[in-house]
């Protein structure tokens, strides 16, 4: 360790970290420094403190080389953001599920006592198509109008998944013919009722994607699937979108930002918040990474922050084109979260799971969001995609109208008298750009794709999006924090 | 290739009663025998031979996909997390491209063998640069008189198929279609006919495969997938002893151990016991467990043909057992069915270790 602490700690947290509660770290500042000058020269230096840069800087940290992450925002944890309900208890505003096959962030949340607890789902679940309610179980709505239509369709996903190459989806042989049209176009060609099917789809690529079926091209989405899985388990489009034995099974108790938060306690004053990065030059056998707070000299750095909002830095030399039109392609979708919390899970008297699909309005993609004791109960309404487009630009209370009805369409109209509403708009986060996760229409990954992980002279990237499997997910994020942690720690 | 080991298939198939082994228990302590997937391998699949670096990490390539997909090169964790990968370039597509990663050198590079181009390279996994070190030639046929030569009856490309340093940090390489191995010299330079030999000769096209040196008697150990006259005998494969001299010349070869038909011996490794951990690549799907004088000692399944070892996939075309702990990374062709559920590397328990890779200060390349 090259830092000096004398210079680190004047946010005032330099003692008794190891004993703060919960609530304590989850606040603005955490195990990090907010202020005061940073060190002149690490051996790597880590851009972003979400999750994949923390554990890419534990990493490089264990190795006993020294390290910093910088941080732009005054807390850690990127795209998780733990929300403390006012009648007490933690949901997630960002990432909150984990299931099967993410072996990574289940151990990482292990080695630091964070445990999980399954996703509500005893009872039915309720789809609302033209107006009218029903009742069903799993994962896919048994409309007799789709349901043949969508399983062959998935059942064609999941062949051509099978065949994906997780680390080179651009060297399929049909990466071209399958980069060249949207997922929309390939439902159009592939099913019936194709308007339907896509209706019914965008309750998966909405909250997956924060997108529509026409905004994604066919070889991003056949990949993403293909990633939704380990070195051991095919990916499918059930592991990627069931609740039980899928991505949503479970979450972390005290909410998943509390990974985060526990890694960077780990750190301490190796995690500088507020220090948003201005400047990376790489030159004379060095980078220099000028930040708010200074400029740091490193032997390496890993940039670990979502695509788009690395063009907000100024490169010297400039980015290499590939990179640069990458970044500039990778778009983030559009995703709110919005939270409806009511004295009690009403829903599960009723005998049903809190879960929802429909097929208009606000609340297309529906969750039992409640903690885990189940105390207070909470409904999560994903609004993502062209829904998000829709009902982003309303009023806050016009929003919140649309939501409880749609909450109330499926359970009743208790539903509509919440104790608490918050919502969470991705897009208005600076430092993230929108959620949950960077999106490719067509052309991108074939001409550019392979740029994904070439590291760039001293720099290496991480982020969930640089992830082999579960990109876009939390243990993308640790796959890729590991990855580029080794690279980094082989060049050194 | 694929074709033959078919119908060598079938009529084993014929043969043989279909019989299963139960599966090993899986839990805290393995039991020997114990097998389980340690990874698929993407696309194009088809991996050829597992190497354990000394980083620690695990490296394979993809070999004979069947596609004119350039091969490509997977690094993973000792866990078995895909880590990263490299797609190898200049490769002649046209003709079945084709990668092993076939050792390392003192600097850490990976040490390649691309088929297609009969080539020497490396991977610098630091910077991720491919460089060629060699190529190895195609030789004339020994009746032509012109020397230097490869004594087999019928003209064959060069394959470069496996790699073990030798004394002195020379880089010794089988060749899959020439019945020669090559010698590479320390600090890289032009290939040389170091070993040639009739004993090497192939029966349609199923050559030399294993080599690996073992310091402890100067001699290498050497598999052969077929041996003699097809419509003499069987195909049967052979695993050799060939002493290398102090003067650094090839003593007598001597047969240690007879294959049974088919079985096509491919990559093997060598536990501290000095028992021998032989993949037979062909359609009989088993592992062989030699004593260090080439005695028969166990098979694993016991039975051929289906496989079974007891995980969610058969072995099917295995083609190596390289030692990583106390376990064998086994790489997964599927050359019969081409069955890409197949294509993966296979962690078993043999419960001991390895003796580890010979890795002279001076093996290294240009």
């Amino acid at each position: 360790m090259t830092l000096d602490r004398r210079t680190l700690l004047k946010g005032g947290l330099a003692t008794g970290l190891g004993a703060l509660g919960t609530s304590l770290l989850e606040g603005p500042v955490t195990a990090a420094t907010l202020q005061g000058s940073l060190p002149k020269k690490v051996d790597v230096v880590v851009v972003g403190g979400g999750l994949s840069g923390l554990v890419a800087a534990q990493r490089v940290a264990r190795s006993g080389r020294s390290v910093l992450v910088v941080e732009a925002r005054k807390r850690v944890g990127g795209r998780l953001l733990n929300h403390h309900l006012d009648a007490g208890g933690v949901i997630e505003a960002g990432g909150a599920f984990v299931g099967p096959t993410q072996d990574h962030i289940l151990a990482l949340a292990n080695e630091l006592r964070v445990a999980t607890f399954p996703e509500y789902i005893d009872g039915k679940n309720v789809y609302i198509s033209k107006g009218r309610r029903s009742l069903y179980t799993g994962t896919v709505p048994p409309d007799p109008f789709i349901l043949i239509d969508a399983a062959l369709l998935l059942s064609k996903l999941n062949g051509y998944a099978a065949e994906m190459p997780v680390d080179a989806p651009w060297s399929h042989p049909k990466a071209a013919q399958w980069d060249a049209m949207t997922l929309s176009e390939f439902i159009h060609r592939n099913t019936l009722n194709s308007a339907a099917v896509e209706n019914l789809i965008k309750a998966w690529t909405q909250p997956g994607f924060g997108a529509d079926p026409s905004q994604l091209s066919l070889l991003f989405v056949i990949h993403y699937i293909a990633c939704s899985g380990n070195e051991r388990t095919p990916g499918t489009f059930e592991l990627n979108s069931n609740t039980k034995g899928g991505a949503q099974e479970s979450r972390f108790v005290g909410g998943s930002q509390l990974i985060p938060l526990r890694l960077a306690q780990k750190l301490g004053d190796r995690v500088a918040l507020a220090a948003a990065v201005t400047r990376i030059e790489q030159r004379d056998g060095a980078a220099f990474v000028r930040t708010s707070r200074g400029t740091v000299r490193a032997r390496r750095v890993i940039v670990a922050m979502p695509p788009p909002t690395v063009l907000g830095i100024d490169w010297y030399p400039q980015l290499p084109s590939r990179r640069s039109t990458l970044l500039k392609k990778w778009e983030m979708g559009d995703l709110m979260k919005c939270d409806a919390v009511y004295s009690t899970p009403f829903w599960r008297e009723d005998g049903l799971s809190g879960s929802g699909v429909a097929d208009a309005g606000a609340t297309r993609t529906v969750f039992d969001n409640s903690p885990p004791d189940g105390k207070v109960g909470v409904l999560l309404a994903f609004v993502g995609g062209s829904v998000h487009r829709q009902y982003a630009p309303q009023s806050l209370t016009a929003r919140r109208t649309a939501v409880l009805e749609g909450f109330a369409q499926m359970f009743g109209p208790k539903a509509l008298k919440p104790i608490e509403y918050t919502e969470k708009d991705w897009t208005k986060e600076r430092w993230t750009g929108g959620g949950p996760t960077p999106i490719m229409g067509p052309g991108t990954m074939t001409t550019f794709g392979s740029a994904v992980r070439t590291r760039f002279k001293r720099v290496h990237w991480a982020g969930t999006e640089t992830s082999t499997y579960w990109n876009g997910y939390m243990d993308g994020a640790v796959r890729a924090g590991k990855r580029a942690a080794t690279e980094v720690l082989e060049a050194l | 290739m694929k074709r033959l080991i078919a119908g060598l298939s079938a009529v084993l198939l014929g043969l043989t009663l279909v019989l299963t082994v139960p599966g090993a228990a899986a839990s805290g302590t393995r039991d020997k025998w114990d097998t389980r997937v340690f990874s698929k391998v993407p696309y194009p699949g088809t991996p050829a031979y597992v190497f354990v670096h000394t980083n620690g990490r695990v490296y394979a390539g993809t070999y004979d996909t069947g596609t004119k997909t350039p091969s490509r090169v997977f690094e993973w964790t000792s866990g078995g997390t895909l880590l990263r990968s490299w797609t190898v370039p200049g490769q002649d597509l046209a003709h079945s491209p084709a990668i092993q990663v076939a050792n390392q050198d003192a600097r850490g590079r990976l040490v390649l063998l691309e088929k297609s181009t009969s080539a020497v390279l490396t991977l610098d996994l630091k910077t991720g640069r491919f460089k060629r070190q060699a190529t190895l030639p195609d030789l004339p046929l020994c009746s032509t008189k012109v020397a230097p030569c490869s004594p087999n009856s019928s003209a064959a490309k060069a394959i470069p198929n496996y790699a073990s340093w030798g004394p002195g940090g020379a880089l010794y390489v089988t060749d899959y279609g020439q019945a020669v191995i090559w010698r590479i010299p320390a600090t890289g330079g032009t290939p040389k006919v170091w070993f040639a030999s009739k004993a090497l000769d192939n029966v349609l096209g199923f050559g030399t495969t294993g080599i690996v040196y073992q310091p402890s008697s100067k001699s290498f150990l050497i598999t052969q997938q077929t041996v003699g006259n097809l419509l003499a005998n069987a195909p049967s494969g052979r695993l050799y002893a060939l002493p290398i001299s102090t003067s650094g010349k090839p003593g007598t070869l001597k047969t240690l151990w007879t294959s049974r038909p088919t079985e096509l011996p491919d990559g093997f490794g060598i536990g501290r016991s000095g028992k021998i951990y032989v993949a037979g690549v062909g359609p009989l799907n088993q592992l062989v467990v030699l004593s260090p004088t080439g005695k028969e000692l166990e098979r694993f399944p016991k039975f051929p043909l289906l496989g079974d070892n007891g995980s969610s996939v058969p072995f099917d075309g295995a083609s190596n057992a390289t030692f990583l702990g106390t376990r064998v990374l086994v790489a997964n062709q599927s050359p019969i069915l081409g069955d890409r559920a197949h294509h993966v590397i296979l962690d078993v328990e043999v419960g001991e270790r390895g003796i580890p890779n010979y890795l002279p200060s001076s093996s290294i390349l240009r």
